[in-house]
Order: C-alpha cells, then structure tokens, then sequence
C-alpha cells in the first residue's frame, strides 16, 4: 500500500496544541501572556526546524535508541544561538519570565517523534514543507493561547490596556492553562469536524446528490441514459476527482473538482455514455472504464 | 538526618506542592500517553524516576562548578543533555546485554520516558530551587513520584473520560486535559493562594 502523507497535516489536522496534544506543557504554563507565547514561538521554530534538518543527515544504520539521543543533542546545540538570538529581539526579561519552559523545548516530540515516523519518510523539498506546516500550526496556536489569556486574564495584549468588561485572572495559573488549552482543543475539534462533514457532505456520492449533479452537468449528454447510468457516470467522475486531488495532495474534495471531472469523462467519453440500444447490455461506462482510463494513463486508480 | 529530612521534604514538596504535571504542566503529553495503561503508568514513573534520581547529582555538579558563569544557563539545556544521554544509553546496554527479554518490552517506549520535558523540567527545577545534593535527589525520587500520582489519577477516570456521554469533539484528548486542569486547580490548595492572591 502506498504511504501518502497529507502535507497540510500540520496546520490543523495534526496541530501539535490543539489536536495531537504534542507540546502542551509550555503553552499551558508559560503562554500567559503574547509576548511569552512569541518568545516561545521564536525558540521552538529556530530550535526545531534547524534540527530536524541536520538530523535527516543522521544515517539510520544508527539503531533509533542511540539516533533518538542525537536528536536531542542537536537541539540542545541550537538552543545556544536560538536562546541569544531571543535576547535581543525580547528582552532578556522576557526570556528570564520564560523559566524552565524555553530549554525544555529540546525535548519536543516535533524532533524526537515526528523526525522518525513521519519526517524521514518523506523526499526533502516535502519534508522541509511539512516541519514548516508543523511549526506554524504549533505557533499560531501558542501566539493565539498568549493573546486571549492575556486579554482574558489582565486586559492588557502586548502589555497594553484594553477596555474589557472583566477579567479572570486565573487563566494566568497552570489550572487555568488546563482548562484553556482543554477547552480550545475541544472547540478546534468540533470547528474541524464540522467542517470536514461538510466537505464530505458536498462531496458526498449519495444517491440523491449524485443525480441532481449528474441531471445538472450530463443531462444533454447522457439524457437519454437512466437514472443508475447517470450516477455511474457521476461516481465514475468522483473518483477521478479524488485521485486528482491525492496527487495533489488535498485533503477535501470540493463540488468544483467532481464537476470538472465529470465534465472531462463526458466529453473525453462520449462514445462510452452513448446511449444504448434498447434491451442491450449497459455500455461501459463508470467506474470500470475509469479504471480502464487510469491504467492506460499510467496513473494510480 | 537533617539530609535525610532534606531529601524527605524535598520529595514530598515535588510531589504535592510542585508537582511536576499538575503545578507546572511538565511532561503533560508525556502523561497523556502513559494514563493509557496501567504497565505504562507504572513503567513511565519508574523511568522518570531514575533518570531524574541518577542525573540529579551530574546536574549538582554542573551548577556547583558552571554557576557562577554569566552565560551558563544558556549551555545547561547541553550539559543536562548530555547527561541524560549517557545515563540512557548505559542503562540500555546494561539492561540489553544482561536482561535481553526486559530489553525487548522497554526499547519501544523508553525513549519516550527519558527525553521528555518532565525529565529535563526536573533538572532545571533542582537547579532553581535545590539548595544541596540531597535536595537535588529529593526532587529526583520526588518528580517520579509526582508523575506516578498524576499518570494514577487519569488512568483511573480515562474510562469516564471517554464515555459516550461526553460530546464527539471533547473525548479523549481535551477532556483529560480539563480534567488535569481540574486535578490541578485542586492541588493549588496545597500551596495556599488566596482568590485575591491570583
């Protein structure tokens, strides 16, 4: 079986915060207020990116319990100029209210898990595109748990005052963090799942949907074919659509696609949707001869 | 005895008080995983545990001769590296070379239980807070120890956790988080805050 992987995982599927729950603890404890959450930012995308890539030079001969601990070792060693480099952008306030929670990035599970299952598996030019999906998921998580419970917490967003009609001041405590983060991943969940019905709602190739489509897009084509024809057809041009997109790696498939598909198999297969003569065998049409298509294309089905 | 009662108070501060995952969220991930099952939660504080423990004194030693230096706390993340990499991959060729079939159950998920931010956390802990080698290995044991109550605490409530009751978009990952946040609102009795005093 082939290993397809999804490159836009990482920005929401996968989110490391609110999805897979990868690296919490130092959203939860230190993202109390934006400028830490983009501290922490800067730090886990200097420390991680700069590993995973020298670590994907790491032959795998090395057995994973010893290559797991130079993982580790490489970021500890970017941490160095990450660290420095954090001083002069924020401060070395800032950096010093970061606590424990800036070193422990280099035990990230982004480094540590990641590089192995997923990172390794992947050709360069993708595998550079996805630890980047990665890393923006993890910060435009922390930069979004920093800014509302600053907000929520004190009034302030950068250290400025905001006019808010109340404050709860323990979002600033680990408890707080919890719930927050707790909550957060709860309604991403239900944000994404409903939205990924929905995708597969409108792409959904049930019985109903299939035929308004195909009345729709086929009806002067395949007119005179009946109803189960014209939903062949359609599913024909669904899975079409679909393989497209696993090219292209897209994850939903949208009305748009299926309709340029189905319109490409009608007017490439005209003579196969002929209309059949009567008490005759159904032409081939649907998903068979899209596989016939397929194959002589070369391409996967 | 005044060691001894250091150690004691130490352990029993990182336990309750400062517990590693309901005080400071260190090694949360860590904890989802491990609640999964009981060998693991068992497993994950006995390897915390003696990372923490053995490292500890290395960590001591680190801050007793590197502390005075003004960049220090930049290359600690290294140093603790370091040694925690070398505890590992000795215990692992002890353990392989003279207990081959124990080898085999732990490679799977041992690099999980070391390299995670509860150990190294732990380290940075003692370093901030450890007043003397004994204090040092009192938060060692005591981080362990700590886990082992907050890993307990989840396995026992995962089945309520993922019961049909609760909605689709809330089982599992983020309702144990609420539920650690919950753990932890009711471990901050402990250390005595005022409502005024958040």
């Amino acid at each position: 079986m082939e290993n397809r992987i999804n490159l836009n995982d990482g920005l929401i599927k996968q989110n490391m915060v609110f999805m897979s729950g990868m690296l919490i603890a130092p959203v939860i404890a230190c993202a109390t207020s934006l400028s830490k959450s983009l501290a922490l930012c800067f730090v886990f995308s200097f420390v991680s990116f700069a590993a995973i890539i020298l670590c994907r030079f790491i032959p795998r001969t090395i057995v994973y319990t010893v290559r797991v601990t130079l993982y580790t070792i490489a970021a500890a060693v970017f941490y160095i100029p990450a660290c420095l480099l954090a001083e002069l952008v924020f401060g070395e306030a800032v950096i010093t209210s970061a606590g424990v929670y800036l070193p422990i990035l280099v035990t990230n599970s982004l480094i540590l898990s990641k590089t192995e299952t997923r990172f390794y598996l992947e050709p360069p030019a993708n595998m550079v595109r996805d630890v980047i999906e990665f890393i923006i998921g993890f910060d435009a998580a922390c930069a979004l748990t920093g800014f509302f419970r600053e907000l929520l917490a004190s009034g302030r967003v950068g250290g400025a005052e905001v006019p808010v009609l109340f404050t709860i001041p323990a979002l600033e405590t680990t408890f707080g963090g919890f719930l927050f983060v707790g909550i957060g991943a709860g309604l991403f969940r239900a944000v994404y799942n409903r939205s990924k019905k929905r995708a597969s709602e409108e792409a959904d190739d049930s019985e109903d949907s299939l035929a308004e489509y195909a009345e729709d897009m086929g009806e002067f084509l395949v007119g005179k074919h009946g109803r189960s024809e014209k939903i062949r057809i359609y599913k024909a041009a669904v899975g079409k659509a679909k393989n497209e997109n696993e090219l292209l790696e897209m994850e939903f498939l949208s009305n748009r696609d299926v309709l340029a598909a189905f319109e490409a198999i009608v007017s490439e297969g005209q003579e196969l949707s002929a209309p059949p003569e009567e008490n005759a065998e159904p032409q081939e049409t649907g998903p068979d001869a899209e596989e016939k298509e397929d194959t002589d294309n070369g391409s996967v089905s | 005895m005044e060691a001894f009662l250091n150690v004691i108070s130490a352990a029993l501060a990182s336990i309750f008080v400062q517990n590693m995952v309901l005080e400071r969220a260190l090694g949360a991930n860590v904890l989802l995983y491990a609640s999964r099952k009981k060998e693991h939660v068992i497993g994950f504080a006995a390897a915390i545990a003696y990372t923490t423990t053995i490292s500890a004194p290395f960590a001591w030693l680190f801050d007793t001769i590197f502390g005075g230096y003004a960049n220090y706390r930049i290359i600690m993340p290294l140093l603790y590296v370091l040694t925690i990499a070398l505890i590992y991959i000795l215990t692992l060729v002890v353990i392989w070379r003279f207990f081959p079939k124990f080898f085999k159950s732990l490679r799977r998920y041992v690099h999980l239980s070391v390299f995670n931010c509860s150990v190294i956390g732990a380290l940075f802990l003692c370093s901030q807070q450890g007043k003397d080698i004994f204090a040092y290995l009192g938060y060692g044991v005591g981080t362990g120890l700590g886990f082992l109550v907050a890993a307990y605490l989840l396995y026992a409530a995962s089945a309520r956790l993922n019961s049909p009751l609760i909605p689709a978009a809330f089982r599992g990952y983020p309702i144990m988080i609420v539920y650690v946040g919950i753990l932890s609102l009711a471990l901050y009795a402990f250390t005595g805050y005022s409502t005024s005093a958040l």
